[in-house]
């Protein structure tokens, strides 16, 4: 049985997708129904917009042209104006967030990131082909060595206002999530165990750390640690 | 690719399958390039290519998706001969204003600048799905991705669209 958000997550990817579990989802659902009339209105427009016509058909006889931003140099005055306010307010409601809100461990936030990639949990033997791992980490300054196991999965995302790699591995306890955090230092392994899911943080001399962890079903710790031993054991710094 | 009568796909018949595909082939390459002229020049080199190696094209149902691949490989080379490093969108869109705004729905022109703001990895699957009609496997051969990775750039890239489109995105999942 999907929740909401997975039921989103999939309507969002593909709008017209026929599965059946989603269709289910979706009659028993008032407010998912909702959201996909939405979504799908947006699909028509998003459809429509995606048939430009050729320059030639668009000046012909009877084709009303209409501008579609005001002329540029008081666009840009404006923009700069917009940017500098933006800036601005954005700092004063940061600043007011910092402060206000209680800051959430980098576990925590591993975690909750968890959410947002289900299908990155599928136990396969396919490994991701080599130019998406590459691309994945192309700004890392790292090298995967075949070694540590194979990878299934591989996505650049956003974590913490960086891009950061977020792989999984196939392990005896099947699949295992690896993110490379270059931008977050610990002092120490740090084990977790929160909302389903059990994990270390490991320390990187120079390079952060890494988070490895897996659905708290396949595996104890020890388990999870030994995998995160052979990841980091196969990974290469080259900077 | 070979005719009814079991010979080399003749000229007129070439002609008229591309004729009848170039459309979508121009629109393809212009989000991808956001240059029509380029875009243009683009599909021009495709057709060459294509007639060149015609024989390589064994079933004619599989014409699109052969043109597809041609036109990113085009793209790819004018792309290393131009040496594009850095693009400034608002400048695109002041370039490619005619075309863009050749609707009077100001939604749809809005829509389209908003594409434009779309990064590449997440504007190129998602053209391929909605304008192209390429599933989700389809799209994963064509970009030599993951099954997995194409659906996380199609919604990654329908989010901030959406998003940048001013759309209400409150029940979206993060």
């Amino acid at each position: 049985m999907i929740d909401h958000a997975q039921y989103r997550r999939a309507v969002l990817a593909d709008p017209h997708d026929a599965d059946a579990e989603l269709a289910r989802h979706r009659e028993s659902c008032e407010e998912c129904s909702a959201y996909t009339e939405r979504l799908l209105g947006f699909e028509e427009k998003l459809e429509r917009a995606l048939r430009v016509t050729p320059r030639a058909a668009a000046a012909a006889p009877g084709t009303v042209v209409t501008p579609l931003r005001r002329p540029r140099r008081q666009a840009l005055g404006r923009r700069w104006f917009a940017m500098a306010a933006s800036v601005l307010v954005g700092l004063v409601i940061a600043g007011g967030l910092w402060l206000a809100a209680p800051h959430a461990s980098l576990a925590a936030d591993v975690v909750a990131h968890m959410a947002g990639e289900p299908q990155a949990w599928t136990r396969t033997d396919v490994p991701v082909p080599s130019p998406e791992l590459d691309f994945v980490l192309r700004n890392t300054r790292m090298r995967l060595r075949p070694d540590a196991g194979i990878v299934t999965y591989a996505q650049s995302c956003l974590f913490r206002g960086h891009r950061v790699p977020h792989l999984v591995v196939q392990s005896d306890m099947g699949p295992v999530t690896v993110m490379v955090l270059v931008h977050e230092s610990v002092s120490k392994p740090t084990p977790f165990d929160e909302e389903g899911y059990r994990g270390v943080i490991l320390p990187v001399a120079g390079h952060g750390s890494l988070a490895v962890l897996a659905k708290d079903q396949s595996g104890d710790l020890a388990s999870v640690e030994k995998v995160a031993a052979q990841v980091q054991a196969a990974i290469e710094w080259t900077g | 690719m070979k005719d009814d009568a079991g010979g080399n796909l003749n000229r007129a018949r070439f002609q008229a399958l591309c004729q009848s595909l170039r459309p979508d082939l121009v629109r393809f390459a212009f989000w991808l390039s956001r240059d029509q002229a380029l875009a243009e020049d683009v599909v021009q080199e495709t057709m060459l290519r294509a007639w060149k190696a015609r024989d390589s094209l064994k079933d004619e149902t599989a014409a699109k998706p052969w043109l597809l691949t041609i036109v990113r490989r085009e793209y790819a080379r004018s792309f290393e001969r131009k040496r594009l490093i850095t693009v400034d969108v608002d400048e695109l869109i002041a370039k490619e204003e005619p075309m863009l705004a050749a609707s009077q729905d100001q939604e749809l022109a809005e829509l389209r600048a908003a594409l434009f703001k779309l990064p590449e990895e997440y504007r190129e699957p998602l053209v391929m799905q909605v304008l192209m009609g390429y599933s989700t496997a389809e799209i994963a051969a064509e970009l030599n991705l993951s099954s997995a990775a194409v659906l996380t750039r199609l919604f990654r890239g329908r989010k901030q669209l959406r998003a940048l489109c001013g759309e209400d995105t409150s029940l979206d999942p993060e």
